[in-house]
């Protein structure tokens, strides 16, 4: 055999050996082409039709190609990437700030296992590829492991958010069962009784350090007020310490409790102006990976990255019922966690819950505010990068407002716009 | 030629946040470069990988 043929052959087993140990997970078909779910790295990858025909053997036109071929955030997706669920509403923890309002009775009419097997059934026949379960405290559900095993049985990768103060001796059980699993962390030791209202950070790090033991992809989740924003570079140096796998950065948001706390934890325009730049710095300084939620990009742009990069990164604002569903414990379906259930469709005659998300898509009007943001008006209208940011985040608008199709009113161009009128 | 195809957008990792969709930004620390050279070894394990095949799934109303 030539030097040539060797390393052809070399090439070709090291490349069946990558295709038949990380295979791609699956291939869902959209308007502008596909999204590839890749198990290693663990992305979603976003083709053309090009590409997606190449990459599934696509031949022929299927339906949902038929008609011009759009950019990604031209149409509605065929069906969310992920479903936030929220499992329980149980939580004897009682944050100030709860965004769902969690208490040790939980919400009237919880669904239990065989309701949300059943939703995990409809969210996997739609195609949906992530599930992020919370709650209320879904570590101290009996039959939390059951149901993860369950959604991986259907082609979904369950994720966790826990606050690491109730129910960690099962979880540390079935921790190998989810993707992800991050602790809700606001500040290191007085700072999170500061933000929560109890002194919890002795009890959350215990957790954290658990789960890490027996578990490599685990993070934190960090609810930023203008009480934490000082000490996030803190934060991401505990987060290096711990050997945590990311921080995650989510802006307060005026619902359940955190209605109430809104003016007193939400962050300074000061300190969203400086967000970008200071959680960058964190994260180099420490080597640690950073997320933030899609309410923050109005934050972002503000320093006016690459459009470009932002869009190939998959850096959109408000996607909720697109990208994205929420459920609450009673199967009720939402645009996402924050929102209220959307109101009622009159072809339907009620709200939908989760296991109809199929046939409430595809309606008019489904979602309501969430999907009119090509309707926008000035500032954002004329924003460069409004089809991104989607006009900032319809929880706050809709609370400080009274409209959840507003322009967000924490955005930094419209405060300067507001403010000059 | 024919046309390769073409990597839209990459959404990096999983969202355990039951609130609000994560996104990571961590390459905007090293910007448009940094990602021009991922995005095609990203291509490049694509094609590796599509030697196995997976049946694309299709919304049924679709």
């Amino acid at each position: 055999m030539t030097l040539l043929g060797a390393a052809r052959e070399l090439v070709g087993a090291v490349r069946a050996r990558i295709a038949a140990a990380r295979p791609m997970k699956r291939v869902r078909l959209e308007k502008f082409g596909a999204i590839l779910q890749l198990a290693v790295p663990r992305a979603l990858i976003f083709v053309d039709r090009t590409m997606a025909r190449r990459m599934a053997r696509i031949d022929g036109d299927p339906a949902v190609w038929r008609g011009r071929e759009g950019g990604l955030g031209d149409h509605v997706l065929s069906a969310p990437l992920e479903a936030h669920l929220q499992l329980t509403n149980k939580c004897g923890a009682g944050c100030v700030g709860c965004y769902t309002g969690a208490s040790p009775q939980g919400a009237s009419n919880e669904w239990g296992l065989v309701e949300w097997k059943r939703a995990i059934d409809a969210l996997a026949d739609a195609g949906v590829f992530h599930l992020a379960l919370g709650g209320g405290e879904s570590a101290v559900l009996p039959w939390l492991g059951e149901l993860a095993t369950y959604a991986r049985e259907r082609g979904l990768v369950p994720n966790l958010t826990t606050s690491g103060l109730e129910g960690l001796d099962g979880l540390i059980g079935i921790a190998d069962r989810f993707g992800q699993i991050n602790v809700s962390l606001d500040g290191l030791h007085a700072t999170y009784a500061a933000v929560r209202g109890f002194d919890g950070f002795a009890r959350a790090d215990a957790a954290i350090r658990r789960l890490r033991a027996v578990k490599r992809e685990v993070g934190i989740n960090v609810v930023v007020t203008r009480h934490n924003f000082a000490e996030l570079d803190k934060i991401f140096a505990y987060a290096s310490e711990r050997r945590l796998s990311e921080v995650e950065l989510l802006r307060f948001k005026p619902s359940g409790r955190g209605a109430s706390a809104y003016k007193a934890m939400r962050c300074t325009s000061e300190q969203h102006e400086s967000f970008l730049p200071t959680i960058l710095a964190a994260a180099k300084r420490h080597r640690v990976r950073v997320k933030v939620d899609c309410s923050y990009t109005p934050m972002l742009v503000h320093h006016r990255p690459d459009r470009d990069l932002l869009a190939e990164l998959c850096v959109y604002g408000c996607t909720g019922g697109d990208f994205l569903i929420g459920a609450k414990p009673d199967g009720r379906i939402t645009a996402c966690s924050f929102a209220a259930p959307p109101p009622e469709l009159v072809q339907l005659g009620k709200r939908p819950n989760v296991t109809e998300l199929a046939s409430y898509w595809d309606q008019p009007g489904a979602f309501g505010a969430f999907r009119t943001w090509r309707d926008a008006a000035e500032p954002c209208s004329s924003c460069e990068y409004h089809s991104l940011c989607r006009g900032g985040c319809k929880v706050v608008s809709a609370h400080v407002r009274g409209d959840a199709s507003a322009p967000d009113p924490e955005c930094p161009r419209v405060r300067a716009i507001e403010g000059q009128q | 030629m024919a046309r390769r195809g073409r990597i839209l957008a990459i959404k990096w990792g999983m969202n355990p946040n039951s609130s609000s969709l994560g996104v990571d930004v961590t390459f905007l620390l090293v910007g448009a470069t940094a990602l021009a050279i991922v995005t095609p070894i990203i291509g490049a394990l694509l094609r590796w990988r599509s030697n196995k095949p997976v049946a694309p799934t299709e919304s049924p109303d679709k």
